[in-house]
């Protein structure tokens, strides 16, 4: 019995890992099995894996929508300025 | 239907602050989101004759925008080398009944609606730029932009393994970041 928990590796020191790697690459049957046996039963695994989740969706909407996070930060306008006097006067040379 | 065409006088005061914010919150630096915007209007000034007006022109500079800023993550690759030993450790550590130091808290939050708190998403914001130069590149383009494994570890020449770490790694910081400046913040 004790071999067998050795082989499954069942506490969250050895688990843990796991749970991010699970956003990164399909595991392999044991440690699947290993991770869904563990996070039924231990409840602080469980808050740690919705952290996890709770980070990787905010990432994913603020990369859809960043306005969201930095709402009204906009470029130094006397960059803008510059930027579009530069823009002005290589129309200029590419017209002539 | 009517063909796009392109308006460049109007271009930064229709797009600018757009695109920087786009850039903001995938480089560290301001300074470097600046330049990329900029890069970004003189490359499409250049390669207007490029442009088949079939995308719009929004959507044909944010296209350039993407891969400057692509560019710009590989650009400096050589001088971030990752050596995992001396990088930051997990900053989660285990007591003798191997449970988790510190403890997660619970953030009484269905994950399904986390996207919907702002509050929150500006916290992690600034957390990010916390990240170590190279763990905030691998990460952006993992979880913003959706990269796979596989094309990240062609990008920064890295073996799967070690692109799990930095991932890992880069998690645990940001959740404890979140957790001193959000939960205590309340």
């Amino acid at each position: 019995m004790d071999g067998m928990l050795k082989t499954l590796k069942m506490t969250c020191k050895d688990v843990y890992p796991l749970i991010s790697e699970n956003q990164d690459h399909p595991l392999t049957f044991l440690s699947r099995i290993r991770l869904k046996m563990h996070l039924a039963i231990c409840e602080l695994c469980e808050i740690y894996r919705k952290q996890l989740e709770i980070i990787c969706r905010i990432t994913r909407s603020m990369g859809k929508d960043e306005s969201k996070v930095l709402e009204d930060r906009n470029m130094n306008p006397e960059v803008k300025e510059k930027i579009k006097q530069l823009i002005a006067e290589k129309k200029l040379i590419r017209t002539f | 239907m009517s063909q796009e065409t392109l308006e460049p006088q109007q271009w930064v005061e229709n797009y600018a602050d757009m695109m920087y914010r786009f850039t903001l919150v995938r480089v560290k630096d301001p300074e470097v989101a600046e330049e990329l915007v900029q890069a970004t209007f003189f490359a499409a000034l250049k390669s207007q004759h490029s442009f088949a007006g079939r995308s719009s022109e929004k959507t044909w500079l944010f296209g350039i925008l993407k891969h400057k800023t692509m560019d710009y993550f590989r650009s400096s690759k050589k001088n971030i080398s990752i050596d995992l030993t001396a990088e930051e450790s997990d900053r989660i550590h285990f007591d003798a009944a191997e449970h988790m130091v510190p403890k997660p808290v619970n953030w009484n939050m269905d994950p399904e609606k986390a996207a919907e708190n702002k509050e929150l998403a500006q916290i992690l914001a600034k957390c990010m730029k916390g990240l170590p130069e190279k763990f905030h590149r691998v990460f952006v383009l993992k979880e913003m932009d959706g990269l796979s494994s596989d094309e990240i570890c062609k990008e920064f020449n890295i073996k799967p393994t070690n692109l799990w770490v930095i991932l890992h790694r880069a998690r645990n910081q940001l959740k404890l970041c979140l957790e001193s400046n959000w939960l205590n913040a309340k």
